[in-house]
C-alpha cells in the first residue's frame, strides 16, 4: 500500500464521517399550529345549549265577529257639487296683428362671371423672403415724365437740372485755400416706373401676404439619391492602368494649361488688384444716370447689346473707341439704335471722367458693357 | 501622395479661375437700369436766303418741333438757349456748342423755292455727342400750300431715324365734328392733320353720321348715315367728297363698318329680325356673306394685318366680351376675361396688340392687351372713354372723351401705348368718333 492510496483512504473516511456527523443529512422540522384549549363544567356546558332553544308563546288572539245581515246601511247625504263661481276674462283689446313684413324685392346676387379657362395655377416662389408680401404692387409713384432707377424728389424751381446732384458752392472770402464757386444742380424729378392714368387711383396697400415658409427640414446625413442604373458590366474586369505620368512637374503644368485654356495670355494681362465690386458699381451707376431708353423702339427695347470702349487715364472714353461687339435678342436697326442709345450713355456721362482709380488703370483701361434693357421694358 | 498633391493643386487653380480670368481681357460689367426720358433736341430755323423763305423756314422748324415733342418721347431745347447758330447748311457743325447745352440730336435744315414755285426742303440730322450724322441728308419738295407736310415727312425722318419705329405725324384723322346742346347735337364728318391742322368737313349736318373708317389706302371712307331712317353705310370719297350706299337688304340695319387689308372688302353688322350678325361684302360686286349666325350681338369687327382674322365685340356670354374668328367666320375664340364689359376693339397694325373699350366700375377705359387675352393694361380712366383708333406706327392710340354733365362735350385724346403722353389733340368743335389714316404717300 503506497502513500497515496492511504491519503486517498484516509480522505474517504473524513468525508464519510463528516457526512453522517456533521449533519449534513439532518432536515429541518415542519412548522406546526399551536391552538390553546381551554376546560369548561357541565353546568356552564347546559346554559350554553339553553340560550340556542325558541320562546314558547304565552297568549292568544280573538278573532272579529261578522257584521248582522239585518243592518241598515247608513244613509249617506250629499249636496251636489255647486260649480265655482268664475269670472270671465274680461275683453281686452287685442293688439292689432303684427304687419306684414315689407316684401321687397331682393334682387338676387349677379351670377359670378365665370371664366371658360380655367385659372392658371401659378406655382409660389421658392427663394422669397418670409416676411416679403408677395402679391404687394410695387408702390405707385405719382406720375413724372422722367422714369428711373431710383424716384427723384422734384428739384427746387430755381436749381440747374444736371445729371449729378451738387450743392452750391459759394467761395469764402476768408477761406485760406481759394474755392470755385459752382452752380447748385440737382438731378431731374423721375418716378421708378410708367403710371398710365387708370392706375394713378389705386391703392397700394398689399392685399395679401406670404405665408410663412415651414421649417426647413434637416439636413439629411446621407442624401439620398437614386442608384444609378446599373450598367453592364464589361467582360472584362480588368481596367486599363492609366498613363504614368512623364515627371510631376509636367503634370502640374498640363492641368494649369488645361485650366487655363486659351485665355493665358501673359503678355497683355492687366496687372495690379482688380476692381472692388463698390468700384464697379459706381461705375455701372454712372453710366447707366446717363442710359436713356425712352426713345427707343419696342423692338429696340428688346435688344441686349455688348459694347467696348477704352479708357483714357483720367477717365474719360475715347469716343472713336466704341463699338458693338455684339447684340441679341433683335434685328440689325433695332441693334443699331440700342447701340446708339448706349454710345450716347457712355459719351455723356463719360464727358468729365468716370470715377475710377487710377492706379488700377490697366483693369478699367478696356471696358466691356452689356447693356441689357429687359428690365426697362415692363416700365 | 505626390499625386494627390497634384490634384489638389488642379483643383484649386480651376476654383480660383474666375478670379484669373477677371484679371485677363476687358472690365465687364453689365448694365440693366437706365433712365426713360424724352430726348433733348434742337431743331434750328431752316436756313433761307430771302425774307419769306426764313419766315417759312422758322414755320417749317416749329411743326418739326411741335411734331417731336408731341410724341413725348423728345424734349425740344428751345433756340433762345443755343450757343452755336446755324447759317449755312453746308457748314460743319460745331458740335461742342451743342453739347455744351445738352443737345442729343440736332436737326438742321435748309428751305428754298425752285423755277416752278414749289418748296425745296434739304434738311440733315446728327448724333450730338457722338459727332456723327445719323443716315444721310434728304431733300423733299411740295407745294407752297404743302408745307406743313414737308414739316412732317422731315419729323417723321427724325422720328424713324432715332426710334426705329415708323413715324405717324404725316396723316390724317377723319372723325365725328359734333356741335350744338347734347340733346340736339349736330354731326357731321370731318378731316383734317393728325395734329388738329387743316380741316375740312366732308358732309353737312343734316343726317346723324357715325363712326367714319378710312380706307387702307386712305383715299375712301366709310361711315353709317341715318340718312333713310334706317342706319345704312356709304362709302366716301376722300378727293371727291362723292359717295355711294352700299346695297343692303331693305328693312335692315347695318353699321360698324370697316375695311379689309385689302381695300375690296368691308366687314360690318347687319341687323334683321332683332339678330345682329358680322357680315363681309365685296364693295364691287355687292355681294355679301354671313360670318355669324349666333342669337346674340355681333359687332364691331375688325380685322388683322394680315386680313386672316377678324376680331369683334359679341354678347354670346352674358355681357359684351371680346373675341377672334376666322376671316371667313367659324369658331370663335374669346380673348376677354377680366372683369367689367369689353367693345370696340381694334387690330394693331403692328399685329401684337387689340386697343378695347372698357367698363368697368362705372369707369370707362382705354385698353390694349395681346392678341390671345394676355397682358391687359387700361392706359386711361375717365367718364366716358371710347372708340380707340390706332396711329400708323401702331406706337399712339387716339380716342374720345366725353365730359359728364349735359354740357359735357366730346373731344379727342391721344396717348401713348405705354400709357404715358395722354394729351387732347387739339379740334375746333366737340369731336369724336377718330380714325387715323395710313401714313400719306
Amino acid at each position: 500500500m503506497n502513500t497515496g492510496q492511504i491519503i486517498s483512504g484516509a480522505g474517504h473516511l473524513a468525508l464519510i464521517g463528516w457526512a453522517l456527523f456533521g449533519g449534513v443529512f439532518r432536515s429541518d422540522p415542519p412548522p406546526f399550529e399551536v391552538v390553546e384549549a381551554t376546560t369548561i363544567s357541565t353546568e356552564d356546558f347546559a346554559a350554553l345549549l339553553a340560550r340556542t332553544t325558541s320562546p314558547e308563546a304565552v297568549a292568544t288572539v280573538d278573532t272579529p265577529e261578522p257584521p248582522a245581515p239585518g243592518d241598515a246601511a247608513p244613509p249617506l247625504a250629499s249636496t251636489p257639487d255647486t260649480a265655482p263661481e268664475s269670472t270671465p276674462p274680461e275683453a281686452q283689446e287685442t293688439a292689432p296683428p303684427d304687419p306684414a313684413p315689407d316684401v321687397t324685392e331682393i334682387t338676387p346676387p349677379a351670377p359670378a362671371e365665370v371664366e371658360d379657362t380655367a385659372p392658371v395655377m401659378e406655382t409660389p416662389q421658392e427663394d422669397v423672403a418670409v416676411m416679403v408680401p408677395q402679391v404687394s404692387p410695387r408702390p405707385k409713384p405719382r406720375p413724372a415724365p422722367r422714369v428711373a432707377p431710383e424716384a427723384v424728389a422734384p428739384p427746387e424751381p430755381d436749381v440747374r437740372i444736371d445729371e449729378v446732384a451738387q450743392p452750391e458752392v459759394a467761395p469764402d472770402e476768408g477761406a485760406e485755400v481759394p474755392q470755385e464757386p459752382a452752380e447748385a444742380t440737382a438731378q431731374e424729378e423721375a418716378a421708378t416706373e410708367i403710371v398710365t392714368e387708370a392706375e394713378e387711383s389705386k391703392d397700394t396697400a398689399p392685399t395679401s401676404s406670404l405665408r410663412p415658409k415651414p421649417r426647413p427640414a434637416r439636413p439629411v446625413q446621407q442624401a439620398e439619391t437614386p442608384k444609378p442604373a446599373e450598367t453592364p458590366k464589361p467582360a472584362t474586369t480588368e481596367t486599363p492602368k492609366p498613363a504614368a505620368p512623364a515627371t510631376d512637374q509636367s503634370a502640374v503644368n498640363d492641368a494649369l494649361a488645361a485650366a487655363l485654356g486659351t485665355s493665358q495670355q501673359t503678355d497683355t494681362a492687366p496687372s495690379g488688384p482688380p476692381l472692388t465690386s463698390g468700384e464697379k458699381d459706381a461705375l455701372r451707376v454712372s453710366v447707366q444716370q446717363c442710359w436713356n431708353v425712352g426713345s427707343l423702339s419696342t423692338e429696340a427695347l428688346g435688344t441686349t447689346v455688348v459694347v467696348s470702349v477704352r479708357m483714357s487715364e483720367d477717365g474719360k472714353p475715347d469716343n472713336g473707341s466704341i463699338r458693338m461687339d455684339s447684340f441679341s435678342g433683335g434685328g440689325d436697326a433695332a441693334a443699331r439704335q440700342a447701340f446708339e442709345a448706349a454710345r450716347r450713355a457712355i459719351i455723356r456721362c463719360g464727358a468729365n471722367g468716370f470715377n475710377l482709380p487710377p492706379e488700377k488703370y490697366d483693369q478699367w483701361r478696356d471696358i466691356e458693357m452689356t447693356f441689357n434693357p429687359e428690365s426697362m421694358r415692363i416700365k | 501622395m505626390m499625386r494627390f498633391m497634384m490634384t489638389l493643386l488642379a483643383a484649386l487653380t480651376l476654383w480660383a479661375m474666375p478670379a484669373l480670368a477677371q484679371g485677363n481681357g476687358p472690365l465687364r460689367i453689365e448694365i440693366t437700369e437706365g433712365v426713360i426720358e424724352p430726348m433733348p433736341f434742337a431743331v434750328p430755323d431752316f436756313v433761307s436766303d430771302s425774307a419769306a423763305g426764313q419766315e417759312l423756314g422758322r414755320n417749317i422748324a416749329s411743326v418739326i418741333a411741335a411734331d417731336l415733342t408731341g410724341t413725348g418721347l423728345f424734349r425740344q431745347i428751345p433756340s433762345s438757349a443755343h450757343i452755336s447758330r446755324i447759317t449755312s447748311f453746308e457748314s460743319p457743325v460745331q458740335y461742342a456748342d451743342w453739347r455744351a447745352i445738352n443737345a442729343q440730336a440736332l436737326i438742321t435744315g435748309a428751305v428754298s423755292t425752285d423755277g416752278a414755285g414749289r418748296i425745296v426742303a434739304k434738311f440733315r440730322i446728327y448724333d450730338v455727342f457722338s459727332g456723327q450724322e445719323l443716315g444721310a441728308g434728304q431733300q423733299l419738295v411740295g407745294t407752297q400750300d404743302g408745307w406743313r407736310r414737308i414739316a412732317h415727312k422731315v419729323a417723321d425722318q427724325v422720328y424713324s431715324r432715332i426710334t426705329g419705329e415708323g413715324g405717324y405725324f404725316d396723316s390724317r384723322v377723319v372723325f365725328v365734328a359734333e356741335s350744338g346742346p347734347k340733346d340736339q347735337r349736330a354731326k357731321r364728318l370731318g378731316i383734317m392733320d393728325y395734329d388738329g391742322a387743316n380741316v375740312q368737313y366732308l358732309t353737312d349736318s343734316t343726317s346723324i353720321v357715325l363712326a367714319p373708317r378710312f380706307s387702307p389706302t386712305g383715299d375712301r371712307v366709310l361711315y353709317t348715315s341715318y340718312e333713310t331712317g334706317f342706319p345704312k353705310i356709304y362709302v366716301l370719297d376722300v378727293a371727291s367728297v362723292g359717295r355711294r350706299e352700299l346695297p343692303t337688304q331693305d328693312a335692315t340695319m347695318s353699321f360698324a363698318p370697316r375695311f379689309a387689308p385689302n381695300g375690296r372688302t368691308v366687314v360690318y353688322s347687319l341687323t334683321q329680325g332683332g339678330n345682329t350678325d358680322l357680315y363681309t361684302m365685296d364693295i364691287g360686286s355687292g355681294a355679301s356673306s354671313r360670318l355669324t349666325t349666333a342669337p346674340s350681338i355681333e359687332t364691331a369687327p375688325s380685322y388683322s394685318p394680315d386680313g386672316s382674322q377678324i376680331v369683334f365685340e359679341s354678347d354670346r356670354s352674358g355681357t359684351p366680351q371680346l373675341y377672334i374668328m376666322s376671316a371667313g367666320g367659324g369658331e370663335a375664340r374669346r380673348i376677354s376675361f377680366g372683369e367689367g364689359r369689353y367693345g370696340t376693339p381694334v387690330w394693331s397694325p403692328r399685329g401684337d396688340l387689340v386697343a378695347f373699350t372698357k367698363q368697368s366700375k362705372g369707369r370707362f377705359h382705354i385698353g390694349v392687351m395681346r392678341t390671345d387675352g394676355s397682358e391687359e393694361r387700361l392706359l386711361t380712366a375717365s367718364f366716358l372713354d371710347e372708340g380707340p383708333t390706332w396711329a400708323p406706327n401702331g406706337r399712339v392710340i387716339m380716342f374720345t372723351r366725353e365730359t359728364q354733365g349735359e354740357q359735357g362735350q366730346a373731344s379727342l385724346y391721344s396717348v401713348d401705348i405705354t400709357g404715358r403722353n395722354l394729351k387732347q389733340v387739339p379740334t375746333n368743335t366737340g369731336a369724336s368718333d377718330p380714325s387715323w389714316s395710313p401714313l400719306q404717300n
